[in-house]
């Protein structure tokens, strides 16, 4: 019984029929009480994950433990989980208060109608959704079959609860509404969550902590500032980031990084952040463009291209190498487009990768 | 303006013409049942009889067993009907839902079944109700029609078009296979499971060919099998023939009128999903 693994995936993989190979060899735990995204683009093996730690598919190998037991020979309705679906999958010929009603008058512990409805109607109110009792799914907004989805799920009273992309069918303003309302909800009730989701922000906003997924492979499984400030490599570098990072061709030639118009000494970058020997050779380096900004004494002379507005910041955007990059500056800046600038680099927050994809520095 | 108008005008028509000829046997047979002999063999023909002969039914009640050809067809069609609902219902959740070994396989092979038509083997079940000794008995009348590729494969498509995580949902609600059917898989295709029952009970009230093989004794005989030897055998009698050919389609062209919303909707569906 240790908390800190409350659920622990072992070595998992997952080969398709097809000879699709999902999921390559991951492994990850996570603490009893946590909301933990699981973050990735689209195919990356995310959602494939979810199912099977719900035992909606079978592993090709590896192990799954809640709680210490391990889970992979049991049942899905024997696995004390709540699932809640991308579509929610709520089953429209029934009301309101039968779906959230289903699980409990189902299966070999099933309730008396009444015991049953009692605990619905707690758990619908919980979600606020009790004047919907007697509504059919068709009739409600998304945001509303959000919340009867998420009753249905925790009505069972599960140890751990799924979500898969709860959100991705809601317009943008409800998202953010229904995603802090998620995260108080589980928090309240201390329930166990996983929660996948392709948006970086909507990981950022409610996790506890992200587990960054690429083509079947844990790319980072941190805390969510992390992602930003130490990625592991140059994929999570250049996923996570709005605006995306900033990347530059350089060579390392004895002491020096040399790009086509700009060269930075070594000796120059804090020591401290290094992870290894640096051969001589080709590799990128990456800075957030917050950290690539106009100054009279900047190493990169360059020509503005266009600015952006976001909200209280603007994105100046310019070519280096034929590369599009891009600086953050303050709203009030006054540079425009066709602007000769001059941007200077903040040597300890730049990151250098090799062409693997390995972070050096 | 004036094009249009005629233009609706030539579609009314067009559908008036095709509409009478389409509905004038129908009505012609239920006025035919109910004249005189001379009134259905005068010419000119008779539309209207002058004096509605309902003594008609009678004889034929008397001349032929009808109400036990009624009771057969009413029990055969029934039995087909449910239980074959009931095989495709299982069938097509099976193929839909489960994950089996030799799934595509079985697949393969119900949908080659498909094409053979019912007239090619019909002297092999023939002959395999024969030396079971099933020749004049329900069983042998209904056997064969028990279970239906054509009706699992239609409700293949229509379970098919019910999302996937419903199954899933339900699977981690905790319900079993068993009361996803009930409880989920069937309200839910209320109008594909009516669909097939409704047209598999008109195929079992219409059948001819099977119980004709099957049954030789009058008492086993169902209303179409009836009805033809009763045709010849009061062939002079056409206003007999016509009030016994009304008695035995009345009862479909009823189930008809009350569910004809859900055989449409059944039809247009089923086109829909090509």
């Amino acid at each position: 019984m240790d908390d800190n693994k409350f659920v622990e995936v072992k070595n998992l993989r997952k080969v398709y029929d097809n000879g699709h190979e999902a999921i390559k060899d991951v492994s990850f735990s996570v603490k009893r009480g946590d909301l933990v995204c699981l973050l990735g683009p689209s195919g990356c093996g995310k959602t494939t994950i979810l199912n099977i730690l719900a035992g909606l598919l079978n592993p090709s190998a590896g192990d799954i433990l809640f709680d210490g037991k391990s889970v992979v020979k049991t049942a899905p309705k024997d696995r004390h989980i709540g699932y809640v679906f991308q579509n929610y999958a709520l089953y429209p010929h029934m009301t309101v208060l039968q779906n959230v009603m289903f699980p409990l008058v189902v299966g070999k512990h099933k309730k008396s109608k009444k015991e049953a409805e009692q605990i619905a109607r707690k758990y619908m109110e919980l979600t606020q959704i009790t004047d919907l009792a007697e509504q059919k799914p068709g009739n409600l907004s998304g945001g509303q079959q959000q919340r009867v989805a998420i009753a249905r799920a925790l009505v069972q009273e599960p140890q751990i609860l799924l979500m898969d992309e709860p959100l991705s069918n809601l317009d943008a303003r409800l998202r953010l509404k229904i995603r802090e309302e998620i995260r108080s909800l589980v928090k309240s009730v201390g329930i166990t969550t996983l929660f996948v989701t392709h948006d970086q922000e909507e990981a950022l906003s409610i996790g506890d902590k992200i587990i960054l997924f690429n083509d079947g492979l844990i790319q980072q499984d941190d805390l969510g500032q992390n992602f930003y400030l130490e990625p592991n490599n140059y994929f999570v570098a250049n996923f996570v980031g709005n605006p995306v990072i900033d990347n530059f061709k350089v060579t390392k030639i004895a002491d020096e990084l040399r790009a086509s118009d700009f060269t930075i000494k070594l000796v120059d970058l804090d020591q401290s952040r290094f992870k290894r020997e640096m051969p001589d050779g080709e590799y990128t380096l990456s800075v957030r463009p917050e950290n690539i900004v106009p100054q009279e004494d900047g190493i990169i002379t360059t020509q503005v291209d266009d600015v952006e507005l976001i909200g209280r910041e603007r994105i100046l955007k310019f070519t280096h190498d034929n590369v599009q990059a891009r600086s953050l500056v303050n709203l009030e800046s006054p540079l425009r487009r066709g602007d000769q600038i001059k941007l200077g680099l903040r040597l300890d927050r730049i990151f250098l990768f090799t062409p693997e994809g390995e972070r050096v520095y | 303006m004036k094009k249009l108008r005629l233009g609706v005008l030539f579609s009314y028509l067009i559908l008036f013409i095709f509409a009478v000829i389409t509905v004038f046997p129908f009505v012609y047979m239920l006025l035919g049942g109910l004249m005189s002999f001379q009134e259905t063999t005068s010419i000119p023909p008779t539309l209207i009889p002058h004096h509605f002969e309902w003594s008609n039914y009678a004889k034929v009640f008397a001349q032929a067993p009808f109400a036990r050809y009624f009771f057969n067809t009413v029990l055969t069609a029934s039995i087909t009907t449910i239980v074959s609902l009931f095989n495709s219902l299982l069938g097509a959740f099976a193929m839909v839902n489960l994950h089996f070994k030799g799934k595509g396989i079985v697949q393969m092979v119900l949908l080659s079944l498909l094409m053979v038509p019912g007239e090619a083997i019909i002297f092999t079940n023939y002959n395999t109700i024969a030396h079971l000794g099933l020749l004049n008995t329900y069983i042998g009348l209904v056997l064969p029609f028990l279970t239906s590729i054509f009706y699992m494969y239609y409700l293949q498509s229509y379970f098919g078009s019910i999302s996937q995580t419903i199954y899933k949902a339900a699977m981690i609600d905790g319900a079993s296979d068993w009361e996803y059917i009930w409880k989920i898989l069937v309200p839910m295709s209320k109008g594909g499971l009516f669909t097939v029952g409704l047209l598999s009970f008109i195929s079992g009230w219409n059948s001819f060919l099977w119980p004709l093989l099957v049954t030789n004794e009058d008492t086993m005989r169902l209303l179409n099998n009836g009805l033809a030897t009763f045709a010849s055998d009061a062939g002079s009698e056409t206003q007999l023939q016509l009030a016994a050919a009304t008695l035995t389609v009345l009862p479909i062209l009823i189930l008809y009128f009350i569910f004809r919303k859900q055989i449409i909707q059944g039809v247009v569906r089923n086109d829909l999903k090509g």
